[in-house]
């Protein structure tokens, strides 16, 4: 058969594609395509715009019947978060945890695996690192890497938990590492309760102690650059940063990410192709554990809260890092204005919680913000796909009778 | 509305048209079906004959065009106004639990309590009148693919529709159950006066048992006449829009007159060339059901072997082992002459095996990755450092494969699942032929492909195989089988059951063989 008669069939095959435009070398043409904003996206943009008014308005309703004043509230969301350096330091102090956990959710959902329980990883890399933080006596900023090293090992155990669970008792992924979250909880209730292990030591002579560890000493904390009242940056950004973008680069550009992605569009194309699919998705469960854990070090060992392990540590951070990765649609690079974002909540919320606003007011408004965030891209992708599959019905007359098929 | 002919149209589609975004896979179609006659509906894969159909049955809705059942306008709003006006439907792919017995199957979707000795009767009745013996408690997975056909069938027959539509129904049958089930609808059509109308793509089966045909071409009904007055060389014309001349034409169109052919005589039986894979006793089990059965085979280099069957016999299964999907319980897979651990990731690629996959949606193609990247998933250290992908050597991979496969897309940015069936069939093939393999495997290489690139895919094979690599054909398609392979190997529940050359098999010693029968 001859080229041309080849190239005929190809073109009947698919008669979309153009063939001139096979040569895709051209870097700017192909740069232009990325960024043309499609239909859908323009109506994606536009929704998101209309559900975050309704989202405003619906939580100025919800302060107006409690008694406060919206206006009031969104000043003070302002003060505590972005109004000045120090509102700037809370904000970026409350992203880093988050941007953490958001990253590693990033790479455990790219292999189609859905981590739920970084809450609990948290947790546990939060105690992993008090432990390390109180008992081994080792001088110097050594000890802040050792805190850190073992809470990303305590989450990464946590996590990997789960994945052996898959791997020999096929116990489903979501459900064993939420669980594992209410466990993680009771374990350090436990810890910090008992004095033989992590509770404080009993103050004065009443010889009370509450539930909580002894605060890290000095050496195993993050150091911090910048004085009060100018902007403080705290190691634990510098980390979260750094291992987001490697993270993106990883998924995007390394062999491993490679590996990653095909196995999570296509499990078992990537067996097929020779992907040791139970492995690496056992070690990409692990690494978004891994992540977590070291935002629980973070939490620990960042000026944020009190540098004591309890089991109110993570007070919220594994979730609302979940949900930066569910906004972010799983994309690492996405995920840091989201976890911008989240952290700017967090921070004026705690203001505004101390304006005398409920604090379960500034996580409901949150909770809308997420809707509205999160349900456009799923909304239009439902409605196109529904309205490609069934046209609109004809409701046609009957039609002039047209000349008919020889019957 | 009165109808204008004398006879009134059991069902009458005019100026059918429905268009999916820029594509119009329904193009003013106008079909008339009578009482008492079987209609076929023959066309290419993406003819618009699924389309038309599901319109029919209210699972899609018409963009414009009227539609008369019995001389009324209906709507068709949904698949229950298209039960209710007696449009029953027998779909390719079967519509079975198999864990329920026949006539749980048979009962599932009636309302109200259901009572088991009234359904068995029914399916009793109904399979005495039409000559389709089934047993109503027979759990459905035990049943062969036939038996399972037998049960969609009375399921259909049944509801008493007045209007019966079949989508290619014999993709799973064997010859003799062809013939079984087209007597069964001659008897409707004959006895009880029912219309039905027979959606297939084989010329031969649409010669042999209807009694009006309509061609579709791209949406439009390119063609309308008796089947006595039309010749299988006119329908093969008016389907593909040409002149059909090509052995490979013809065989893709099931045309071919099944006989010996010259170029099976080069090849012969007792100067084969050396093996390049040996499957020796190969046995699976998955869940206590014996899915092969000590299945042995042989292709050697350069030459292409076909394993022929009906659908169901453990095909699947061995493409499964040849992907490394399933791990066998015992025998051996030997390629180049050294034994492969088939589960071991990455063993069988190594070893030197290319696989064109039955399924090339899930384990073929990555549809939502890109060409490029789905051109170089299993071949990642030739475009990649240590640790990174490089993307330029990755794209000028691509551009090369896609040049020497033709592979027709934008880019290769361009996601897989926005290409034509050909296309993604040819990054496939292009992908594991760029591993150099001393065997390729080709399951069900042009199932839903449309002439043109089943012809393609021919001339590669053919290609392939002349450049010295070993091809094993597995197939359901006897035409297929015959224009391509120099010998031919056939399975039957897990079983080969007979192995010749070419040159000495015959359409009646390959259905025995087919049947289970060694001869």
């Amino acid at each position: 058969m001859t080229t041309s008669t080849m190239t005929e069939q190809a073109d009947t095959a698919a008669p979309d594609d153009d063939v001139a435009e096979r040569l895709d070398g051209d870097w700017g043409r192909r740069a232009l395509a990325r960024l043309r904003v499609s239909r859908s996206g323009w109506l994606t943009v536009g929704l998101t715009v209309v559900l975050v008014v309704i989202a405003g308005g619906l939580s100025a309703a919800l302060i107006l019947s409690t008694g406060g004043s919206p206006s009031g509230s969104l000043h003070a969301v302002w003060t505590g978060s972005m109004a000045n350096a120090a509102g700037w330091s809370t904000t970026l102090l409350n992203t880093a945890p988050l941007l953490l956990v958001a990253a590693g959710t990033c790479i455990a959902a790219t292999a189609g695996t859905f981590n739920i329980g970084q809450e609990g990883q948290v947790l546990i890399g939060a105690m992993a690192g008090a432990f390390v933080g109180l008992r081994l006596s080792v001088q110097g900023p050594l000890l802040a890497v050792l805190v850190l090293v073992a809470a990303a090992l305590g989450g990464a155990l946590w996590a990997g938990l789960s994945a052996l669970m898959y791997r020999y008792r096929n116990v489903n992924i979501p459900v064993s590492t939420l669980l594992m979250t209410f466990l993680a909880v009771e374990l350090v209730d436990w810890m910090v309760s008992s004095p033989s292990i992590l509770q404080e030591t009993a103050q004065g002579s009443s010889g009370l102690a509450s539930s909580v560890s002894n605060p890290l000493p000095a050496a195993g904390r993050l150091a911090t650059t910048g004085q009060y009242p100018s902007l403080q940056l705290n190691a634990g950004l510098y980390i979260a940063v750094i291992l987001t973008a490697l993270t993106a680069i990883m998924l995007t550009r390394s062999r491993w990410g490679f590996r990653l992605r095909m196995m999570g569009l296509s499990p078992l194309a990537a067996k097929h192709a020779g992907v040791r699919v139970a492995l690496l998705s056992g070690v990409a469960l692990a690494i978004s554990g891994a992540f977590a854990g070291l935002a629980g070090g973070v939490l620990l060992a960042s000026p944020i809260g009190s540098n004591r392990l309890q089991s109110g540590i993570s007070d919220n951070v594994g979730w609302d890092g979940l949900l930066v990765a569910l906004v972010a649609r799983n994309r690492p690079g996405v995920a840091v204005p989201v976890a911008l974002l989240f952290g700017v909540l967090r921070a004026g919320g705690d203001f505004l919680s101390s304006t005398g606003v409920p604090y379960f007011l500034v996580d409901v408004v949150k909770s809308l913000l997420v809707l509205a965030f999160v349900a456009p891209p799923i909304l239009i992708d439902a409605v196109l796909r529904r309205r490609a599959s069934r046209g609109v019905v004809a409701h046609l007359p009957a039609a002039p009778a047209t000349p008919e098929v020889a019957a | 509305m009165v109808p204008t002919t004398e006879q009134v149209h059991a069902l009458q589609l005019r100026g059918i048209t429905k268009s999916y975004g820029s594509v119009t896979a329904c193009d003013a179609v106008d079909l008339a079906v009578e009482y008492g006659e079987i209609h076929g509906l023959l066309g290419e894969n993406g003819a618009g004959k699924s389309t038309l159909m599901k319109v029919l049955l209210g699972l899609v809705h018409r963009d414009s065009g009227t539609i008369t059942v019995r001389g009324e306008d209906v709507h068709l709003a949904d698949p229950q106004e298209a039960a209710s006006l007696g449009i029953g439907m027998v779909h390719q792919h079967f519509s079975l639990i198999g864990e329920l017995s026949v006539w749980e199957n048979v009962a599932l979707g009636d309302k109200g309590r259901i009572d088991k000795a009234a359904v068995r009767a029914e399916i009793k009745d109904v399979s005495a009148r039409y000559g389709l013996p089934i047993d109503p408690d027979a759990r459905v997975d035990r049943l062969s693919a036939g038996e399972r056909q037998r049960v969609e069938v009375i399921k259909c027959l049944r509801r008493d529709p007045k209007i019966l539509i079949l989508d290619e129904p014999t993709s799973v049958l064997t010859q003799a159950e062809s013939e079984e089930l087209f007597a069964v609808l001659r008897r409707a059509v004959r006895d009880e006066g029912r219309a039905v109308i027979l959606i297939s793509h084989k010329l031969a089966e649409i010669s042999a048992a209807t009694d009006k045909v309509t061609v579709l071409r791209r949406g439009q009904v390119a063609f309308h006449a008796r089947t006595a007055d039309t010749t299988a060389q006119e329908l093969a014309k008016q389907m593909v829009g040409r002149d059909v001349s090509l052995r490979a034409d013809a065989a893709a169109l099931g045309l071919l007159p099944v006989e010996n052919t010259s170029d099976a005589d080069d090849a012969a039986p007792d100067e084969r060339p050396a093996a390049v894979l040996e499957v020796r006793a190969l046995t699976v089990e998955v869940g206590g059901v014996r899915r092969l059965d000590g299945l042995d085979l042989r292709v050697g280099a350069g030459e292409i072997v076909a394993l022929y069957g009906v659908e169901g016999n453990g095909q699947a299964t061995l493409g499964d082992v040849f992907s490394g999907l399933i791990a066998p319980t015992s025998g051996t897979v030997q390629i180049g002459g050294q034994r492969v651990e088939p589960t071991k990731p990455g063993a069988l690629s190594d070893a030197g095996l290319g696989i064109v996959p039955e399924d090339r949606h899930q384990s073929g193609v990555v549809l939502d990755m890109s060409v490029a990247e789905n051109l170089a998933m299993k071949s990642l250290g030739t475009v990649s450092g240590r640790m990174f992908v490089s993307r330029r050597t990755m794209y000028a991979n691509a551009r090369r494969l896609a040049a020497e496969f033709n592979i027709v897309a934008s880019s290769m940015d361009t996601p897989v699942r926005r290409l034509s069936g050909g296309n993604q069939q040819r990054v496939v093939l292009a992908r594991e032929l760029s591993g150099k393999p001393k065997i390729l495997i080709a399951a069900q290489p042009t199932h839903g492909l449309d002439v043109g690139a089943i012809e393609d895919m021919y001339t590669r094979l053919r290609k392939v195989a002349a450049e010295g690599v070993g091809v094993l054909l597995i197939s359901t398609e006897l035409e297929e089988v015959m224009a391509l392979a120099s010998w031919i190997s056939v399975i039957s529940d897990g079983r080969v059951t007979g192995s010749m050359p070419v040159a000495e098999a015959t359409p009646e010693r390959l259905g025995m063989l087919v049947g289970g029968e060694a001869v």
